[in-house]
């Protein structure tokens, strides 16, 4: 299947090219963005009435991680709210090209950060608090505005997005699974770069801004770190940037044999296992457990949610993939192989937040009426009562989503075991016994 | 065997395993009772099983503030106050597994007191392990031809 | 700077000022009442101002679980309080002086413990006389031991009592009733010819005859809503608190002296002769208006009315008498 190149059409190219529809996108975000966080901190406790829980964990969630993650990769990253306030103190510009230098500091990132360690662990903060943060709004409204702060403050040191790119931890995972997104964005003919003056794609110049992301869009052969921000659209002089349509996983056809990414699945892979077991099981010692932070049982529940994904799990992987020979040193091999997990973390997600998404969509419509639960009705829905909506889908839907991420997954790893010439048995075993197990806590 | 052929031997087998009719074992239909207590955030006990046919009666009891209980795919529900038992009476006319849940907001973990009924045997988690099987099954056989 | 620049960075601001503002002045401006468990300060605010004759509008929210709202000692309908809703309430007070309000939706071991207080201001019509409280002109001291020393071998049947009665006055008065143990009344029908079992049906039919259909269907709502929590949805002391209430007490300071402060923590068994035989109406009516001075059992005397306690403990002797075949 070849890739279709959407920015031929000029209605596509324009709207992107233009920087008024993607302005007007933004001010909705990130007025909706402040409103979250207000919500959060003055409306009322009760989670499942309070626009700030409804809005971010149910409706933004389910959208992110069962729309835009599979189908459009880091296609949230394009519109998301957070580096907005940042990014327009350091241009001086809310939508002007810069006709100056850029102000503040700039500093370039230290190089013993400039990978995913530090979006590793921001998102394990989270996780690890997540019983909490669900569920009490002022926490989430406290969460947003730190990273709304950390990213205005990120901008004022360093130079482009770097709390999207280095502190986010909705942009670690989303940036790993963007590369099974089929849509990508790449340049046109590689030659063109080669030959082109100053690459203001990366540097800036008249027309835009440098690359925001600290990418080369030249260089660009995966999805990973590119966040649709289309900025370079704007700034190629020589048209030779585009949007194409692609095959899924195309991106996973070269795997990486970088450890941060590779642990990153197993922190998705794993998490998403403990969630569906911890929260939509019946065990009611391990949701205490995960609720009641400080207290003992919740350091043995971090102990052992930590055990499972820095050790459990990557170690069983180690040990399938220990006998295979090959040239590549075993550290090359657990990370190239690791990404065989891509798909299946995606989609253990997308099983996961089916579950709770479907039960709890309802809550939405009564959200949007009466976002602080002040007793407003601004739509008329401010009464609709709660109703799991089709419940009788779940299962089957939840079983096409884990078997199809394990075949995806299984032939991930005959590809990328192929690339090193070994077997790629113990993954797909592994891949198997793990699906077994979510479809067990799942059904 | 070309590749086509064994797509659509895998496909075929696929479906057979999602939806063929299983043999429903011949169970008299009984009542059955259970007292399940309901307390922030857990119902106890928290996993029921029944055979198809039994009439089921739950009675509720909450421990300590109002809670309710609902049933997935079944969609009945019944609240109790403390000190107010109340009992959600059912045939269990649809086979399979259903998460049962606090419809009744009870605090901060609410959304995620849940329980498990079972009514006969889970089948659809055994045809999904089947499905899964083929499915590694013909990832295997793939491999094994393109070698 | 360029128009379109201008222009779109008044939109950003003026958009993000309205989205934050507007919401923020009208929660200012919204007097809510918010509900917690009382382990989490309960009514806030728990004092309310109200003038008579001046409607007071009321919004009430719950910040956790189910709770409820009713005003003591006046006639109206108790409305639910929800997690995450606003439930309006319009009141208007006739008389002055201070009202209880209360949950009346469990919540928790300390559910009774919510209340507050309506301060109603406004000159009296004329001076309402206090009304004091049966035990109280009795002189009975509701803190000792009142054990039946007679208790019936079976249970005694108001149907079979109903054809013994005699004709007295003063048994079927509803003051001798009140004032009366049921061990008492079956000791004060020794001088009669009927049997020990004879004596006790006859009992069971008075304390029948002293309630209605009507007021007994009453005390049974007000035992379920309020008592069985604590004191057992059948009477017998196992609600579903009585373990919480029993380990409170093993950790409580208080003792009784001369009594088994053990017992006294944990809710009374209803359905123990012993106990309730020996107890009359006016030494209940004490209890129930009082409370249990460091047991777990509330204060009713500014919630309840004095007829809806009458009505409450014609319910509560049903666990010791037949009243229906």
């Amino acid at each position: 299947m070849a890739k279709i190149e959407l920015t031929r059409n000029p209605f596509i190219k324009n709207a992107l090219k233009s920087r008024y529809p993607q302005l007007a996108v933004f001010i909705v975000m990130l007025v909706g963005y402040i409103f979250a966080i207000l919500a959060g901190l003055i409306g009322t406790s009760v989670g499942s009435h309070n626009f700030s829980i409804v809005f971010v964990w149910i409706a933004w969630w389910a959208i992110l991680i069962l729309v835009a993650v599979p189908f459009f990769g880091r296609g949230w990253c394009a519109v998301c709210p957070i580096p907005l306030p940042g990014e327009w103190l350091q241009r001086g510009a809310v939508l002007s090209p810069p006709d100056k230098k850029p102000k503040w500091l700039n500093l370039r990132v230290p190089k013993m950060f400039r990978n995913i360690w530090l979006q590793n662990i921001s998102f394990l903060l989270l996780a690890l608090f997540s019983s909490v943060l669900l569920t009490t709004p002022n926490i989430t409204g406290i969460v947003l505005a730190a990273m709304l702060f950390a990213a205005i403050g990120l901008s004022t040191i360093f130079e482009r997005r770097s709390f999207c790119r280095y502190l986010c931890p909705v942009g670690g995972f989303i940036g790993l699974y963007s590369q099974t997104a089929p849509i990508e964005l790449r340049v046109k003919d590689k030659q063109v770069c080669v030959k082109c003056e100053g690459k203001p794609c990366y540097n800036g110049s008249q027309a835009g801004y440098g690359c925001p992301w600290d990418v080369f869009p030249g260089g660009l052969t995966k999805n990973t770190y590119c966040g649709l921000c289309m900025e370079c659209i704007r700034t190629c002089p020589h048209d030779n940037i585009a949007i194409n349509l692609r095959p899924f996983s195309a991106d996973l056809a070269k795997p990486s044999t970088r450890m941060d990414e590779a642990f990153k699945s197993f922190i998705m892979l794993g998490s998403a296992m403990i969630y569906a077991g911890v929260l939509l099981g019946p065990w009611g010692a391990f949701k205490n457990a995960a609720y009641n932070v400080g207290t003992g049982a919740w350091f043995l529940y971090a102990i052992i949610f930590l055990a499972i994904i820095f050790v459990i799990l990557p170690g069983l992987f180690t040990l399938g993939i220990l006998p295979t020979k090959s040239t590549l040193p075993l550290k090359q091999r657990f990370a190239s192989l690791s990404t065989a997990l891509i798909p299946l973390g995606l989609l253990f997600w997308v099983a996961f937040s089916l579950s709770f998404v479907l039960t709890n969509a309802s809550y939405i419509l009564a959200a949007l009426s009466d976002p602080l639960g002040l007793g407003w009705n601004l739509f008329g829905t401010a009464n609709t009562t709660w109703q799991p909506m089709l419940t009788s889908l779940l299962a089957p839907a939840q079983t096409l989503a884990l078997v199809g991420g394990l075949i995806w997954s299984a032939r991930t790893a005959q590809k990328a075991a192929n690339e090193i010439k070994i077997s790629s048995i113990p993954v797909i075993a592994f891949c198997f016994i793990t699906t077994l197990v979510m479809l067990w806590l799942l059904l | 065997m070309n590749s086509r052929f064994s797509l659509l031997l895998f496909v075929m087998a696929g479906l057979a395993v999602a939806f063929a009719p299983l043999p429903v074992p011949p169970i008299t239909p009984q009542v059955q009772t259970f007292e399940i207590g309901a307390g922030q955030f857990a119902y106890s006990p928290s996993e029921l099983k029944v055979n198809p046919g039994d009439t089921v009666n739950i009675q509720l009891v909450s421990t300590d503030v109002v809670h309710g209980l609902y049933i997935d795919g079944y969609d009945i529900s019944i609240e109790a106050d403390p000190g107010q038992t109340k009992t959600l009476s059912f045939v269990a006319d649809k086979p399979g597994s259903f998460r049962f849940r606090c419809n009744i907001t009870c605090g901060a973990m609410h959304p995620f007191m849940i329980g498990k009924l079972t009514v006969g045997t889970n089948n659809w988690f055994l045809r999904s392990i089947g499905l899964a099987t083929l499915a590694i099954i013909s990832v295997i056989v793939s491999v094994k031809q393109k070698a | 700077m360029k128009r379109s620049e201008l222009l779109s960075r008044i939109l950003i601001t003026v958009t993000i000022v309205g989205a934050i503002g507007t919401p923020l002045f009208i929660w200012a401006r919204t007097p809510l009442i918010h509900a917690s468990v009382a382990e989490d300060g309960g009514w806030n605010p728990d004092t309310i101002q109200a003038h008579i004759g001046v409607p007071l509008h009321l919004k009430l929210t719950s910040d956790d679980v189910v709770h409820g709202f009713a005003v003591g000692q006046i006639d109206m309908q108790s409305v639910d309080v929800l997690p995450g809703k606003v439930t309006d309430l319009t009141l208007t007070f006739d008389k002055p002086g201070i009202y209880t309000f209360f949950c009346t939706r469990w919540c928790g071991l300390n559910h009774w413990r919510m209340r507050g207080t309506i301060e109603v201001s406004g000159s009296p019509s004329e001076p309402e006389p206090a009304t004091v409280p049966m035990y109280v002109t009795l002189n009975l001291d509701i803190d000792v031991l009142h054990d039946s020393p007679v208790v019936p071998k079976q249970t005694p049947s108001a149907i079979r009592g109903q054809e013994l009665i005699t004709n007295s006055p003063i048994l079927r008065s509803s003051n001798y009733y009140r004032s009366h143990s049921p061990y008492q009344v079956f000791d004060d029908l020794s001088d009669t010819s009927l049997t020990e079992s004879q004596r006790w049906d006859v009992v069971a039919y008075l304390w029948r005859s002293n309630t209605s259909k009507d007021s007994f269907a009453n005390g049974k709502q007000l035992y379920t809503q309020n008592c069985a929590a604590c004191h057992g949805e059948n009477g017998s002391g196992d609600g579903v608190f009585a373990d919480d209430l029993t380990a409170a007490g093993e950790a409580s300071m208080q003792t009784m002296t001369g009594a088994d402060d053990m017992m006294m923590q944990s809710p009374v068994d209803f359905t123990n002769p012993v106990r309730m035989l020996g107890a009359s109406p006016a030494l209940l009516q004490g209890k129930i208006l009082r409370g249990g001075m460091g047991t777990g059992m509330p204060m009713w005397g500014s919630i309840f009315t004095e007829e809806q306690i009458w009505d409450l403990i014609a319910y509560i002797y049903s666990f010791q008498f037949e009243y229906q075949q």
